[in-house]
């Protein structure tokens, strides 16, 4: 393995070694890890290849544009726990991936993509079953969305801008016999698993696989008046977002499933009924036995927009995050969140009020495997360990 | 900064950051009235501020300064202008 080891031109502030780390990921396809010193004075990478002195350089000013961009001028967040549960007991300390691997609950197809089993599927549908008693409780309406989103939906909401490097595409072959018969005749896959057909075999992109649940919902509101003024609503989809080296085992899914409870109306309404949810929820996973902590946060914006958009959602606490513990390494990890978008797709997409102001939304969102994947973290595969309301739905 | 009265100033300022004709910025003008004033606009905006008048840019006041109003009172109350 080729060790490239980087000075930092600016030094990260210890709240930035960890947003600083994820980003690297993305700086070049020689980099198969990425590491920061705890105190952010040196940045480690591992290349699957040897580089030359040109290649090294430009790789070396590509990761000090990260780290400048980042941090020049960064404010520091100013962390609000809401909820601390993270002292609760529980009896297992390993990370179960191996022993999921092993027992053929887990099955990899590619980075980040996994197969789940009886086990890991019963307590996915243990938690949908909580979040869906959520939703019941706010008489949301059910809806279902599709996988693919168009381009320009997301393109309307600056999602290219924000979120760049985490971004799916869909496409399929061209309209055209000849394209079409040769790709019949000679598609395969080389040693990586690269398809073989050069790129004009496939259509333009317009279509891309959908990074949320709720943008769906907006964007079928959009150009109109929201009838009635308010409305909550629920819906459960395939979400992606790309996180190259960063993918592994299920803390980070390239595909993964998310359950919503979405809110719009004017702010008052949203406000309120985030926060409701969150004192439901609260309620559920004491009842579940989570040690968990519920903070502010910021979304994972790129480099470009990441310094200011995230100062911006700190200050006007527009995340919560529900974050677990994972014992095995003393650590936490999002498992969902409680957010307000204030009017910015009210306003991006025109959807008004009745007294034409543009309507606020927020979301309560829960990524299921990873919820199942910090319970197995806390409580192990042995049933006879885990809390009883849990271990009677699973066996009844 | 200095020269005219300092809701003169603090306009001038949004306009600069937000990259608007200074007559859109009127004094009721808050967070979101403009397209441009939004989140990334109102960092902009903090951003100038602190070179301009060295307002302290910090949650509590990313989230107060939300409108001209309160960019100036703030300004007024807390930094010599002169």
């Amino acid at each position: 393995m080729n060790t490239l080891k980087i000075i930092p031109q600016i030094e990260i502030p210890d709240h930035l070694v960890g947003e600083v780390k994820s980003k690297l990921a993305y700086v070049d396809e020689a980099i198969v890890k990425a590491a920061v010193a705890e105190d952010g004075k040196e940045i480690t990478l591992e290349l699957s290849e040897a580089v030359d002195e040109l290649s090294r350089m430009r790789l070396e000013e590509k990761v000090q544009r990260v780290v400048t961009s980042m941090t020049q001028g960064a404010f520091k967040p100013n962390v609000q726990v809401l909820e601390d549960h993270m002292a609760i007991d529980t009896p297992y300390r390993y990370d179960p991936t191996a022993k999921l691997m092993e027992c053929g609950e887990l099955s990899r197809e590619t980075n980040g993509v996994f197969t789940l089993g009886p086990l890991i599927t019963r307590l996915v549908n243990f938690f949908e079953d909580k979040f869906l008693n959520l939703a019941a409780s706010f008489d949301a309406e059910p809806y279902r969305f599709p996988t693919l989103i168009p381009a320009r939906f997301l393109e309307r909401v600056n999602y290219f801008h924000a979120f760049p490097h985490s971004l799916t595409f869909a496409t399929h072959l061209r309209e055209d016999l000849d394209a079409i018969d040769h790709f019949a005749q000679q598609a395969g896959c080389d040693v990586h698993g690269n398809l073989n057909q050069p790129p004009q075999s496939f259509a333009k992109i317009k279509t891309l696989l959908s990074p949320a649940v709720c943008y769906h919902l907006y964007f079928s509101l959009a150009d109109k008046p929201l009838p009635g003024g308010k409305m909550i609503a629920t819906a459960v989809g395939q979400c992606f977002r790309y996180e190259g080296i960063n993918l592994t085992s299920l803390e980070r899914l390239w595909n993964f499933t998310m359950r919503e409870v979405i809110f719009i109306g004017d702010k008052d309404f949203v406000l309120e009924n985030r926060e409701i949810s969150r004192n439901r929820m609260a309620q559920v996973f004491e009842d579940i036995g989570l040690a968990y902590r519920v903070e502010t946060a910021n979304d994972p914006f790129f480099i470009g927009e990441f310094r200011k958009q995230a100062a911006f959602q700190s200050a006007f606490q527009l995340k919560y995050e529900i974050r677990a513990r994972l014992p095995f390494k003393d650590s936490t990890l999002a498992v969902g969140s409680y957010n307000y978008h204030q009017d910015f797709f009210g306003r991006h997409l025109n959807i008004t009020l009745p007294d034409g102001n543009p309507v606020h939304t927020g979301c309560t969102a829960f990524g299921l495997e990873r919820m199942a994947y910090a319970f197995l973290c806390q409580y192990g595969l042995d049933y006879e360990q885990w809390p009883a309301s849990v271990r009677e739905y699973i066996h009844g | 900064m200095s020269n005219g009265p300092l809701i003169e100033q603090v306009q001038a300022t949004l306009a600069e950051a937000l990259q608007v004709p200074i007559e859109e910025i009127t004094p009721e003008l808050a967070l979101g009235d403009l397209p441009q004033w939004d989140s990334m606009g109102h960092m902009e905006v903090m951003m100038l501020l602190e070179q301009k008048f060295d307002v302290e840019i910090n949650p509590d006041t990313i989230a107060a300064l939300v409108s001209v109003a309160a960019i100036c009172e703030h300004i007024g109350q807390n930094h010599s202008t002169s």
